[in-house]
């Protein structure tokens, strides 16, 4: 998120998903993509089909990357090192875009400085990938029309999060592969909303549409239609709220929809925090770790029982309608906050989300013409839609960057803030399976799915395994500085040596207790992606 | 009175008509046969929904709140009027049996799938092989086959086991040797102290028998690998592959031929199955190479 | 059999009679414009629409994703077990062909003994009702399979639509009784009905957009001669979704589960599965027969187009098209079928040489080049004159390709 904000002025997918399908190269790196977006992976495979070329860069051996032309399996956290050399050859090569840098960038110079300064053998080293195939891959995507890169949660979830995905904004600005359609830098969100989420200021410092609480004028739009004083100052974020609670004073809590207990660094801190609180209300349509935590639950309504939009990782707001009636006491989450508020003295009276969303329009730029009449007929709008007669927005950054110019933002691989040593000699990376979505609470209640994958696993190297005299099967205790779970392991060709891998979904086998809280100093967002461990059998 | 009767005789009509009802029975008797194993004798609430059966038959066993599972018949139908069932904890269900008490309830249906072939057998030499929790489903047989012993020839068992303490069924190993009706020969993979028998794969037991090639069929029920091993080393010898009788295993839901899970190569192994000649499997897998 | 004809005005009042004591399931237009199968709760507010292939098949009405098949009851005396009873007299109209023959083959699997009850029960009480199709859907291939797209059999009443009206005729004695049972709805066939109907079906049976050689594919695969690499480009391809069988019509796979409801009591169920899933085939202790994936694709197109084919001399599949599309990695049985032909014809001709350095070079893609072979065995050209002539490739390509291969070797 914050790196694209850094560089291009927005942190959204640049293309439509559909335009995958139509790129020459495409370059994913940090993202499991057929396990974690299937709807995504599938416009991949099918630009491979029509004669695309595909270069996934993944420590693991990934079912995607079976289909790659090239795979660049890269050491955790090493992604910095990676793109800045193959930003390296494509600048000694002479295969950088100088119109596109000319007219659209700035800071350029500086970026050449850095690039110049560094050793490609030695990024190669850090990399852990030969530089011939380093070059192969810069010369792939830098001579391809229209290239397109895919990052996802490998790429955010680090100590240098956003250094990665500066470094990201570079090499595609610094092959002019941002501005049309088929070509671009697309982050892919996790779920149905999350894009959605952002979009409507649930990001410490902004209000819906990234509009900054700091700025008075902006402020002063949204005190005067919700009768309000508002804040100046960012709020908190999630790890300042869930990890040092109490120390930054906060004696309630208000959780919804999040299961923090399963799903945040250091869980047993967190378990901690919400235990401490004088008063904790969570709503959520299961029973999860953190609701059985709290005082109050309020039982919400699944996305089948309720109408309202969501918006996806391409900005689609699309509306979604009410299947069945709301089952039991259960109620939406609009609903939910309504009600609340009210009783807290504050009315919010809105006749339907047709209302709210009504609102959103008015206070929201980029949302300026998004109406759920227009929703009804449509597969949605793209924002920015910033009137009723607008069509919305395909791609982004046509023309011109939401910021003005791109902004090159030159980066020095930052090492992992944990790395192996004697005690802990594994790099744990910690990801999803494709047959349960985060924590479980919702996917594990399913039958066919629980079946499907019933317990966590650890990806171990067949030959560690076979060093540690490990058979599938076996039970383990991972240890970190942090915690220790017990799990599962599985001996596999598909990583290397040193590496283990397991999913998050488990509560059995809770890997954030192991993870590490390291927070990017940007985003904010912890280093979830790896941490030193190390393991015996239990 | 009257109208519980036509009831009872209602649901029986439903019961007897639908393949996914099971029926009650009660624990009568739990044999620990070691750490893992224990055979379960279960009596049929009502009587006369007790059912025949042959070795080789399984039942789909239900404890009910934790599904069902396919388990082989392993006491003879020529015993009583109760069967039993000796099962490996092995996963969610047959963990809640194997921590059940005698006098508690599970409930069965069946019988299911092709028994060995009992007729075919007559008069011939039986060779078993077993390896395990393999023994159960043999253990139908030899006990079968013990009961009719003037029907058929000379019985040996080679049975295979990971460690001494490992080897189940005892009892029953104890009662064939002490009767002399079945030369029982056992072999361990890794041998404890006081340990004298045999140590290896269960083949190696094959290698100190004389086996009459053209009266002898054998009959095998154990892990995968064991049972190729043995085959091939039958083969090897020169036994026919149509008198190489074994069983095999896959996940099942309805025992029935319905789900489909049990499907292999076009053949369901409920259904068709789980008893097969090693002829007729290849001539199944060679089918499609 | 009997023959009439049923004017579309007079659809609605038949219906409504049909509806008197059964449960009517028709193709509906739902409010967000998607064409379902579904129950009638209204003959006046539902929005019935013959013109176009339901998204879903009917498989649901007979065999429910989800059903229960018994509730039980756990006491210090025993168990009671409540068998549900789960038939109701049902009416399915509007039925495509493909779908009418799939509840035949459905009848087949779970009408074979020992007969599978709650199928029965359903089955025993439905009247089927189908149309035929004057225009095949784009990823119909039915005539493939030879499940359509009109029937011999199979229906108790078939519709053709002629316009204003629909030709009916009765398949089984069931039919004769509702033509029978309401000869007010129903008027004589003239000859024109007759011819107009006949013109229609000719139209139809060669309007078919796709070439789907389903037989080509059972034969190939009996001769054994599927090259592994097809196997793998679907495996690769998919991630055990299962939505494949679950949309499939005649996939016909469940699994049971039991499902507390407190302490005491609780339900077996059965729900729809799919021998994509892992855990299909994956027993105590984690060992899976069927595994990799490779084996599960295998055994997915092999039991549809192999087993069945030997088992009932026709495919398990009813080239309903309904898989074209739904998979995230693009497999579906036409395009496996269309795979194993392609190879066919390239090894024919052994031209396949340069059909696979250009799709290897990325300078063509398989469908371009299945496309491409259809078309030269159509005229007889050179492929590469084809690709040339169809604006894909250059002869240069072609060129360089093969001097490519030539340094290599
Ligand atoms: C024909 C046949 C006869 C058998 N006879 C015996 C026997 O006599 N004694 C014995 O101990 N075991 C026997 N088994 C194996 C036994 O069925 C499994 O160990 C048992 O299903 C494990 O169930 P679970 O719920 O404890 O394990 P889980 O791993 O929790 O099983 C989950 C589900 O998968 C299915 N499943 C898992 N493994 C198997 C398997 N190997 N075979 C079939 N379905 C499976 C079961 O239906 C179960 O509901 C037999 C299997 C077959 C096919
Ligand atoms: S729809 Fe595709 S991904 Fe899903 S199981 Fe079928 S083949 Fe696999
Ligand atoms: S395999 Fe595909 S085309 Fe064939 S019947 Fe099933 S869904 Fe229809
Ligand atoms: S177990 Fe259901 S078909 Fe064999």
């Amino acid at each position: 998120m914050a790196g694209l904000a850094t560089t291009f002025g927005s942190g959204a997918m640049t293309n439509s998903i559909n335009e995958i399908t139509g790129a020459e190269v495409i370059f994913v790196i940090g993202s499991n993509t057929t396990e974690a977006h299937p709807q995504i992976a599938r416009r991949i495979l099918e630009a491979v089909d029509n004669g695309a070329k595909l270069i996934v860069a993944d420590p693991r051996r990934t079912e995607l990357s079976r289909s790659a032309h090239i795979h660049l399996q890269l050491r955790p956290g090493s992604d910095i090192a990676l793109l800045n050399a193959m930003m390296r050859v494509i600048l000694s090569e002479g295969l950088i875009d100088d119109a596109f840098i000319e007219m659209r960038t700035e800071n350029f110079k500086e970026l050449r400085k850095h690039l110049l300064s560094q050793d490609i053998d030695k990024l190669a080293a850090v990399s852990g990938i030969p530089v011939s195939q380093i070059k192969k891959a810069a010369r792939l995507y830098a001579g391809a029309q229209k290239g397109v890169i895919c990052y996802c949660l490998g790429i955010t979830q680090h100590i240098c999060g956003t250094a990665n995905v500066e470094s990201i904004a570079n090499l595609a600005m610094l092959t002019g592969h941002v501005e049309q359609a088929y070509t671009g830098v697309n982050p892919l969100r996790g779920q149905n909303n999350v894009q959605g989420a952002c979009d409507m200021g649930a990001i410490p410092g902004v209000f819906p549409g990234y509009q900054p609480v700091s700025d008075p004028v902006i402020r002063e739009k949204f005190e005067r239609a919700w009768g309000q004083a508002l804040p100046s100052e960012p709020g908190l974020t999630i790890t300042d709220m869930t990890h040092r609670g109490r120390k930054n004073g906060i004696r309630a809590m208000f959780i919804m929809g999040e299961n923090p207990v399963m799903s945040d660094p250091d869980a047993s801190k967190v378990e901690e925090t919400l235990k401490g609180l004088e008063f904790l209300a969570v709503s959520d349509i299961f029973l999860t770790e953190t609701a059985s935590l709290a005082h109050v639950v309020f039982p919400a309504a699944s996305f089948a029982e309720k109408c309202g939009s969501v918006t996806n990782s391409e900005r689609r707001v699309q509306l979604m309608h009410q299947a069945i009636p709301p089952i039991g006491e259960c109620r939406s989450d609009s609903e939910i906050i309504t009600e609340l508020a009210g009783r807290l003295g504050y009315t919010m009276a809105y006749e339907n989300s047709a209302e709210i969303m009504e609102e959103i329009a008015l206070l929201t730029p980029i949302y300026g013409g998004i109406f759920h009449d227009r929703l009804e007929t449509s597969w949605g709008l793209q924002w920015p839609c910033p009137s009723r007669d607008h069509a919305g927005t395909p791609y982004l950054h046509k023309y011109s960057f939401a910021r003005g110019k791109g902004r090159f933002v030159p980066a020095e691989n930052i090492t992992p803030d944990e790395l192996p040593d004697d005690d802990y000699p594994f790099i744990l990376m910690t990801g999803r399976v494709y047959h349960h979505y985060h924590t479980g609470a919702m996917t594990r209640a399913s039958d066919i799915l629980s079946r499907e994958v019933p317990e966590a696993v650890l990806e171990i190297n067949s030959d560690d395994a076979r060093e540690k005299g490990l058979r599938h099967g076996d039970m383990v205790s991972l240890r970190s500085r942090r915690g220790e779970i017990e799990v599962r392991v599985k001996p596999v060709d598909t990583i290397s040596r040193g590496m283990l891998y397991v999913s998050f979904h488990f509560h059995e086998s809770p890997v954030n207790r192991l993870t590490n809280p390291a927070l990017d100093p940007v985003a904010k967002c912890p280093e979830y992606k790896v941490c030193a461990v190390n393991l015996e059998k239990a | 009175m009257m109208e519980t009767g036509t009831m009872r005789e209602n649901m029986r009509n439903a019961v007897t008509d639908n393949v996914f009802m099971p029926i009650e029975t009660v624990i009568s008797e739990i044999i620990e046969e070691n750490s893992t194993i224990r055979t379960y004798t279960l009596r049929f609430t009502d009587r006369a929904a007790a059912f025949s059966f042959l070795p080789g038959q399984f039942v789909m066993l239900s404890v009910p709140g934790h599904g069902e599972a396919p388990i082989s018949i392993s006491s003879s139908p020529t015993d009583t009027d109760e069967i039993q069932l000796s099962v490996r904890r092995a996963g969610r269900l047959t963990s809640a049996l194997h921590s059940m008490k005698a006098g508690e309830f599970v409930a069965v249906r069946g019988p299911y799938g092709v028994p060995f072939p009992v007729d075919e057998l007559k008069g011939r030499d039986l060779l078993f092989v077993a390896g395990g929790i393999g023994l159960a489903p043999l253990r139908s047989l030899i006990n079968y086959c013990r009961a009719k012993n003037r029907e058929y020839g000379k019985i040996t068992l080679c049975y295979g086991s990971r460690s001494p303490s490992d080897i189940a069924f005892k009892n029953d190993l104890d009662a064939w040797k002490a009767d002399g009706s079945v030369d029982v020969r056992l072999t361990v993979d890794v041998p404890e102290d006081g340990w004298y028998g045999k140590t290896g794969l269960v083949t190696t037991l094959l290698d100190d028998l004389s086996i009459n090639n053209s009266n002898t069929s054998a009959l095998l029920c154990g892990p995968p690998v064991m049972i190729d091993a043995v085959i091939s080393k039958l083969k090897e010898s020169g036994m026919d592959t149509e008198k190489i009788i074994t069983t095999l295993e896959r996940n099942m839901k309805c025992g029935v031929g319905l789900c489909g899970h049990c499907h292999m190569e076009g053949v369901l192994i409920c259904k068709d199955g789980p008893v097969f000649n090693v002829k007729a499997l290849e001539n199944i897998m060679g089918a499609t190479g | 059999m009997k023959k009439n004809i049923l004017k579309k005005d007079h659809v609605r009042p038949f219906l409504r009679k049909l509806a008197r004591d059964s449960r009517l399931i028709a193709p509906v237009r739902t409010s967000h414009r998607d064409l379902l199968y579904q129950e009638i709760e209204s003959i006046d507010s539902a929005e019935i629409d013959l013109s176009e292939q339901p998204q879903e098949s009917a498989k649901q009405f007979l065999f429910p994703q989800q059903e229960q098949l018994f509730t039980y009851q756990n006491t210090s005396k025993g168990f009671t077990f409540s068998p549900r009873k789960s038939g109701m007299p049902t009416v399915l109209f509007g039925l495509r062909s493909c779908d009418i023959s799939a509840i035949l083959y459905m009848d087949v699997i779970f009408l074979r003994s020992p007969r599978d009850h709650y199928y029965l029960e359903k089955r025993r009480d439905t009247i089927i009702i189908g149309i035929g199709c004057n225009e095949p859907w784009d990823n119909c291939f039915c005539n493939a399979t030879r499940t359509g797209p009109f029937l011999e059999i199979g229906f108790d009443l078939q519709l053709t639509d002629l316009g204003d009206r629909f030709y009916v005729e009765s398949g089984r004695a069931v039919g004769d009784e509702i033509l029978e049972k309401w000869p007010q709805f129903f008027s004589p066939v003239t000859e024109e009905d007759e011819k107009l109907r006949y013109q229609l079906m000719l139209e139809a049976r060669s309007g078919f957009k796709r070439h789907v050689h389903v037989e080509t594919a059972f034969q190939k695969i009996a001769d054994n001669s599927v090259s592994p690499s097809v196997w793998e480009h679907i495996a690769k391809r998919c991630d055990g979704c299962g939505g494949c069988a679950y949309i499939c019509p005649t996939c016909t796979c469940f699994t049971i589960f039991d499902r507390p409801l407190s302490p005491h009591t609780g339900e077996r169920l059965r729900t729809w599965d799919a021998c994509t899933h892992d855990g299909f085939t994956r027993m105590a202790g984690g060992h899976n027969p069927v595994n990799p994936a490779t084996d599960r694709l295998k055994r997915r197109f092999m039991h549809k187009l192999y087993y069945d084919y030997k088992q009932f001399k026709r495919p398990g599949c009813v080239g309903c098209g309904r898989c074209v599309g739904i998979c995230f990695g693009g497999v579906d049985i036409a395009m496996f079928v269309d795979m194993v032909c392609a190879e066919k014809r390239d090894q024919r001709q052994s031209a396949a040489v340069i059909g696979d350095l250009l799709v290897e070079a990325g300078l063509i893609t398989r469908k371009q080049l299945s496309e491409a072979l259809e078309k030269r065995d159509r005229t007889g050209m050179p492929l590469g004159s084809v690709l040339m002539e169809m604006g894909i490739v250059t002869k240069e390509d072609i060129a360089n390709c093969l001097a490519d291969k030539v340094e290599r070797l």
